[in-house]
């Protein structure tokens, strides 16, 4: 009987000691152990709509472009979650398991700058700072929000995460458009704390040595949108 | 001391830890001409500064074992292929294996029953060492050289995870 009940799992060895956390279109994260570590599974799932090769390659070439990603950021002195386990069979990362809160959390519950203990200003000065080191190590996030930054407790460590969406280019146009990403999440989200963005960039200008170039970009999109127009 | 594996249940890592070791020589010979009984991995204790690395790579090395999938002889010698963070396998042996006059070891035994331990104890002739003493003991110019970490890296992150991110990452590279 026990026997029959074990080859009905499809994957007894995961679903036992994970419970899902969060679930997103491209994939799952789950919060697990780690050699006794607390840590979060992102297992990728396929798409049943992607024609089957095209989605056995997609799912693992950005699986492995993630977990490249990540040890690029942490090179560039980026703090990230570390990296605990590679699987390409499952198509999962096993991460560092960092409790936050997100930046979303802190300025969803603080009240609009100069605030009163300069944490906010600390938060907007390190997120400025992260971006510009991505930045001149020619990696762009790609989906910068709040929620994907994360607060470590007992260090006030800013933590970036779900690099899903990274991908290298120093061309001034991505990162442009990164920052865009970014100033339009504080603006939709956020506009109750006031001018956070502009904090973000007066730290990114001071500490990227390329922020001319990525700034002038930045005016471009913002009069065009994240979309290049592309006519004739 | 014995390490149970919560990714793999049921498995174990037992690790050792031995100074003024004095016969790497004949250990090396027994390994190489595959007499070894029972099966062990020697790592070069210098190259250790934490066991949570170790438990990375052991994670790694019965993940592939139990897919068959093992890129080196062993699922010892994966082990200390693994926690490199190199794809060479010789450079890799050599930098975190021993060599004949390597005097400070850390040996590893998946699964040891009580009998393998009692084997191992009475292998290798040296002065067993609590496992607290890696950090200590670790030669942090090497492992800096060896993994190529930055003192930018570090500004933000252990060395324990500097170096678990790069046995992680390795097959993504």
């Amino acid at each position: 009987m026990a026997v029959a009940e074990d080859s009905m799992e499809l994957e007894p060895e995961q679903n036992t000691s994970m419970k899902l956390f969060s679930q997103g279109a491209e994939a799952r994260i789950y919060e697990t152990s780690f050699m006794g570590r607390r840590a979060v599974v992102k297992e990728r799932f396929s798409k049943k709509y992607r024609h089957p090769v095209l989605d056995v390659k997609l799912t693992s070439k950005r699986l492995i472009s993630e977990a490249r990603i990540v040890a690029k950021a942490r090179r560039l002195g980026v703090a990230t979650p570390a990296l605990y386990a590679v699987d390409t069979v499952t198509a999962s990362l096993t991460y560092e398991f960092i409790p936050g809160p997100s930046v979303k959390e802190v300025l969803l519950q603080s009240g609009p700058i100069p605030s009163s203990d300069g944490k906010i200003e600390e938060i907007a000065k390190q997120i400025g700072k992260a971006i510009a080191k991505l930045h001149d190590g020619g990696v762009v996030h790609g989906d910068l929000t709040t929620s994907n930054m994360l607060i470590s407790p007992h260090t006030n460590q800013l933590v970036l995460i779900d690099f899903g969406l990274s991908y290298t280019s120093v061309l001034p146009e991505d990162k442009g458009v990164d920052l865009y990403v970014l100033e339009r999440a504080l603006i939709s989200l956020h506009s109750a704390n006031g001018d956070i963005m502009s904090l973000v960039i007066s730290a990114y200008k001071q500490s990227s040595k390329l922020w001319s170039s990525t700034l002038n970009k930045l005016a471009a999109v913002r009069m065009r949108g994240r979309k290049r127009v592309m006519i004739g | 001391m014995e390490f149970k594996l919560d990714t793999h249940p049921g498995h174990t890592l037992h690790l050792f830890l031995f100074s003024d070791v004095q016969n790497s020589k004949d250990l090396l010979n027994l390994l190489q001409t595959g007499a070894l009984q029972p099966e062990l991995a020697f790592l070069n204790g210098s190259v250790v500064p934490d066991t949570f690395p170790l438990l990375a790579a052991a994670h790694k090395s019965l993940l592939s074992h139990s897919r068959g999938s093992l890129t080196t002889r062993t699922v010892h010698s994966e082990l200390i292929f693994n926690y490199s963070g190199s794809k060479h396998i010789t450079e890799s042996l050599k930098r975190c294996g021993i060599s004949d006059n390597t005097s400070y070891i850390l040996v590893a035994r998946f699964d040891a029953s009580p009998a393998d331990v009692a084997a191992v104890r009475a292998l290798v002739r040296g002065n067993e060492l609590d496992l607290s003493e890696l950090p200590k003991r670790a030669d942090r110019a090497v492992i800096l050289k060896h993994y190529k970490i930055s003192s930018v890296e570090l500004d933000t992150s252990s060395l324990e995870d500097a170096i678990i991110c790069r046995i992680a990452a390795r097959d993504a590279m």
